[in-house]
């Protein structure tokens, strides 16, 4: 049996239909079929029952077929524009974290419960637009506000991940940030002094675009995708468990080429 | 008839080479694991063997070109004693054998390590250690058959107690030249050891590590199987037979300035000449009960481990502070307490350089931090920090050994500075002090190549996590045993080279009268009779002084020489490991299912790559080092090879140090970020100390420790050649 995926890519935005289970078409993404490349991944797996006029999904019958070897069609894209506002949150399944070198884990949907509402935040957002963000706003609030569509900077939808303070969190102005592997760390720490000192301005752009690699040993709590109120919460495992049951995912993840 | 104690000497050997056979046979009846760690294991075991086979048919042209040499010399042009060739050939025989079997061990020990440490980190470290002090036993027991043998056999043709004194000279400065046979075969083993481990590590981190993206000990990396056999054939294979040489060099060393010191008494001079070989007993059997004393509880943390290592190595050194003074009396030498002095000199002068090694090139030290944080400011800054740390970290072990030469020769000549003769015997003593215990100090140096590649074996079979936390504790420790491994190594080297070089002009004597000359006649027409010329007789016979010209070239080309043969080294790493690049570039390209791990990549092509690499490039740096003594003794004769020796001994030793901590605190400043400090993995620091991490493999793996050898093997070769010196230098 011909079984179709469709999946939503962050990297960059696409909706691709394919016939390769989620950890072969991210190892598809990240080292492409002849392993002559790399290059990290991140994407969704969409429900194929997925109702829109925007896609046009009936290729997919059309076009996600076998080649005439046989083998499996690995990506039918089916749109690269404006893709994630146009795919329901309830049609989002498992999140899949792919290494650069092909090693893939996948997220289920957990439960966000919101901790300490006094600490700084540094959220790497992932699509639409990439920048990364110093913010007072936990992951909730800052759904909330960077989706209200009145208001001049604002996205239809946005999918996030919170990276480690440490220290900065609560001490921006003395913290320690030896253990923080941002570049400009100096600007970072201007950023989050800045918030602290003006209680008007609730968020300060401290990259304007994501370059290179997501530090996935950053990650702090999971991966966030919201509108409006709603946010759904992927959450990120623990050392442990990222040590013991996803130890060659992990091992590939803190491994960086340079 | 050789008196009862001589017995001793090879009774030690059997009694080391017994034990090693035992912990070889306890190691062996240990499972290997799983299929796939049994599989991994004998790729290792295949390539490893596969290097060594490849190796020792170079090594075999080698001694039969030199043999046939030394045969001309000595039974054509009368130059040399009769015995050499045979002397240079069982010396690099047994040092290969140490080398073959130290090796052998550790590639079936390492499957077996990590298995234990399935069970608890005792049982990991017990195989580790026990398999570590295989090599240990096995270079101090052949090392000591060698010396017993052929000690027997000379003394059938040359009776100790007969003549004038000078047969037990002539043992002794025969014997010393199988050394040469023990030096050549370390010096392949080093240096190519050190080539291909390098070639290996840095060719499969280019390629798997940062251009596939894939991490270390990946069985996906086609290079990964040879770096793990690199790592055998680098520290075990070749430093075993660096060690070897120390060893044997020492004894023998000492033993031929103690049969020129003491020629006023038969007895004196023949237990002057045993003193060494017995001191060597006693520590064998010390080393054994401090191999004992090491194990460890369960759940120990890195100090626990490092303080049961320490245990063991801190018991046999002091129980043989205690046991030589007994020994020294029980020979009734001349000023035993003096010779005691020496011995404890020597122990120290050791434990100041190995301590000093650990706090330049530990993570737990500033040094280390501080190369680390220059990280912050890009590679440009690590490599400065990296580089200074080095030339700093020369000055501890340096005034050590000076201190240990001054103290050592002190205590021996009774504080006098005039009586050069027993003041240079108990520099020989000194070093025969420190590497006495060699057993035990080998044991915990080979142990860190075996934890290694447990911890690789343990990676590739994709043991669970607490296996790997207990091998990777097993690995961190050896790195600290490796480093300290490595300054003991080259100070042993240091005051082996500096007793050598007193032995050359022993040996010169010899040659003199192997020409026929019976007496030395000086410029101003005064003569003295050879067999009663002291070595300050013979340093004004040959012009040995700092005004001579011949001698301050000899210099100048001595201190060129450990730098040619760095940059020989180094060139040879680079040219190695881009062969290495290329292989597995190829295979990534060529076998596509590797990446997704559903086929096997060609391990063995990248080891046989790596092998002949490393066999072709060692030839130029070994040669040279072999041939520029000979061509400086015909040129400018004793006076210049003196000063080439003198050179040669001061920058080699200085550059040693410096290249293996430059390199050992560049790997640890890495380290150290990876642990999570200043940005840990991935950030620009990290990037900033693998770039300095990869400038210093090199430097600590290949071309560091390959001075260790040159600066002896120089003074070997001087001291063969010294009948060819004095009977043909053109000026």
């Amino acid at each position: 049996m011909d079984q179709k995926y469709l999946y939503l890519s962050l990297t960059p935005e696409a909706l691709i239909a394919s016939m390769l289970p989620p950890e072969d078409f991210g190892k598809y993404l990240a080292v492409g079929s002849k392993k002559r490349t790399r290059g990290q991944a991140l994407f969704f797996e969409v429900d194929t029952n997925i109702e829109s006029d925007y896609f046009k999904t009936g290729i997919i019958k059309e076009r996600c077929v076998p080649h005439s070897n046989g083998a499996p069609k690995r990506s039918v894209y089916l749109s690269i524009y404006r893709v994630l506002e146009h795919i329901p949150l309830s049609k989002l399944k498992n999140l899949y974290l792919v290494t650069d070198d092909g090693r893939v884990l996948g997220l289920e949907k957990g439960e966000y419960s919101v901790k300490n509402n006094s600490q700084l935040h540094l959220y790497q957002q992932l699509g639409p637009v990439s920048p990364r963000v110093a913010t007072k706003l936990n992951p909730v609030e800052f759904v909330k506000f960077i989706t209200d569509l009145s208001q001049p900077v604002s996205v239809p939808k946005i999918v996030f991940t919170e990276l480690t303070l440490d220290e900065l969190a609560e001490n921006p102005l003395k913290g320690n940030d030896e253990s923080l592997p941002y570049s400009n760390i100096d600007h970072l720490r201007d950023c989050l002094i800045g918030l602290t000192n003006k209680d008007s301005k609730k968020t300060k752009t401290v990259i304007r675009t994501l370059t290179g690699n997501l530090f996935y040993r950053m990650v702090k709590n999971g991966f966030f995708i919201g509108e409006n109120g709603n946010v759904v919460y992927y959450p990120f495992p623990s050392l442990e468990e990222l040590n013991s049951k996803y130890y060659p995912w992990w091992k590939s993840a803190v491994t960086i080429g340079f | 008839m050789l008196p009862s104690l001589f017995w001793l000497i090879p009774l030690g050997s059997v009694v080391a080479l017994s034990f090693a056979f035992i912990f070889f046979k306890q190691m062996m009846k240990g499972e290997e694991g799983t299929e796939r760690m049994i599989i991994i294991a004998r790729h290792v075991r295949t390539g490893a063997m596969a290097y060594l086979k490849q190796q020792y048919k170079i090594v075999t042209v080698f001694f039969l070109l030199i043999t046939i040499l030394f045969s001309v010399l000595a039974y054509v042009l009368e130059l040399q004693n009769p015995w050499v060739p045979f002397a240079f050939i069982t010396g690099g025989f047994f040092s290969g054998l140490a080398g073959f079997i130290g090796m052998k061990t550790a590639t079936y020990a390492s499957a077996r390590t990590a298995n234990a440490a399935k069970h608890s980190l005792n049982a990991g470290l017990q195989i580790a250690f026990r398999s570590g002090a295989v090599m240990g036993l096995v270079v101090v027991g052949l090392g000591l058959l060698d010396i017993s043998v052929w000690f027997v056999v000379l003394n059938y043709f040359y009776p100790s107690f007969e003549g004038d004194g000078h047969n037990l000279m002539i043992i002794t400065t025969t014997m010393l030249t199988f050394g040469m046979g023990a030096s050549a075969q370390a010096l392949f083993a080093r240096v190519g050891g050190g080539i291909f481990t390098k070639a290996a590590d840095v060719g499969g981190d280019l390629v798997g590590k940062v251009e596939a993206g894939i991490p270390e000990d990946d069985p996906r990396n086609p290079a990964t199987i040879a770096d793990n056999v690199g790592d055998n054939v680098g520290d075990v294979a070749g430093m075993g037979a660096d060690l070897y040489e120390s060893y044997c060099g020492s004894i023998l060393s000492t033993a031929a300035l103690g049969s020129a010191a003491f020629m006023y008494s038969r007895e004196i001079q023949f237990n002057s000449v045993i003193a060494p070989m017995l001191l060597a007993v006693v520590g064998i059997l010390l080393s054994i009960i401090g191999i004992y004393t090491v194990k460890t509880r369960e759940n120990a943390g890195q100090k626990e481990l490092l303080a049961a290592l320490n245990r063991g190595v801190t018991l046999s050194s002091v129980l043989i502070v205690i046991a030589s003074i007994g020994i020294l009396l029980l020979l009734d030498m001349p000023n035993p307490f003096g010779l005691w002095g020496s011995v404890i000199t020597g122990l120290i002068t050791g434990i100041v350089i190995g301590k000093a090694t650990e706090y330049y090139t530990s993570s737990s030290y500033s040094p280390t931090i501080n190369i680390a944080r220059s990280s912050k400011t890009g590679p440009a800054t690590v490599i400065i920090s990296g580089l200074a740390t080095g030339m700093m970290s020369t000055a501890i072990p340096v005034l050590a050994v000076a201190t240990g030469i001054i103290m050592s020769f002190l205590f021996a000549s009774g504080f006098s500075f005039v009586n050069i003769s027993e003041g240079l015997y108990g520099i020989g003593i000194a070093a025969v002090g420190m590497l006495s215990t060699l057993g035990i100090t080998l044991a915990t140096d080979a142990y860190g190549p075996i934890a290694d590649n447990a911890g690789g074996n343990a990676e590739m079979s994709g043991l669970g996590v607490e296996v790997r936390n207990r091998t990777d504790a097993l690995d961190s420790l050896g790195n600290t045993t490796a480093a300290t491994g490595k300054g003991f190594a080259i100070g042993s080297a240091a005051l082996t080279a500096l007793a050598l070089l007193a032995s050359y002009i022993e040996e010169l004597k010899i040659g003199l009268l192997r020409l026929g000359q019976t007496s030395i006649v000086f410029s101003n027409g005064s003569e003295i009779k050879i067999a009663e010329a002291t070595l300050t007789d013979f340093m004004n016979y040959f012009e040995v002084n700092l005004i001579n010209p011949k001698v301050l070239v000899g210099v100048f080309i001595g201190a060129m020489m450990s730098f040619i043969f760095c940059g020989l080294t180094m060139n040879a790493v680079g040219r190695a490991a881009g062969k290495m690049v290329d292989e597995v570039r190829r295979q990534f390209r060529e076998i596509p299912g590797i990446m997704e791990g559903k086929e096997e990549p060609d391990y063995a092509k990248c080891v046989e790559i790596s092998t002949r690499g490393a066999q072709m490039e060692m030839i130029l740096p070994s040669a040279l080092a072999i041939l520029i003594p000979i061509f400086m003794g015909l040129l400018f004769g004793v006076p210049g090879t003196i000063g080439l020796l003198v050179g040669g001994l001061s920058s080699g030793f200085v550059l040693a140090i410096f290249m293996s901590n430059s390199g050992g605190a560049w790997d640890n400043a890495k380290k150290y970020v990876e642990e999570g400090n200043l940005g840990g993995k991935g950030s620009a620091s990290h990037k900033a100390t693998v770039i300095g991490d990869t400038v210093g493999d090199p430097f600590k793996d290949t071309s560091g420790p390959s001075l260790n050898i040159l600066i002896k093997l120089m003074s070997m070769v001087a001291i063969v050649m010294s009948g060819l010196t004095v009977a043909f230098s053109v000026f």
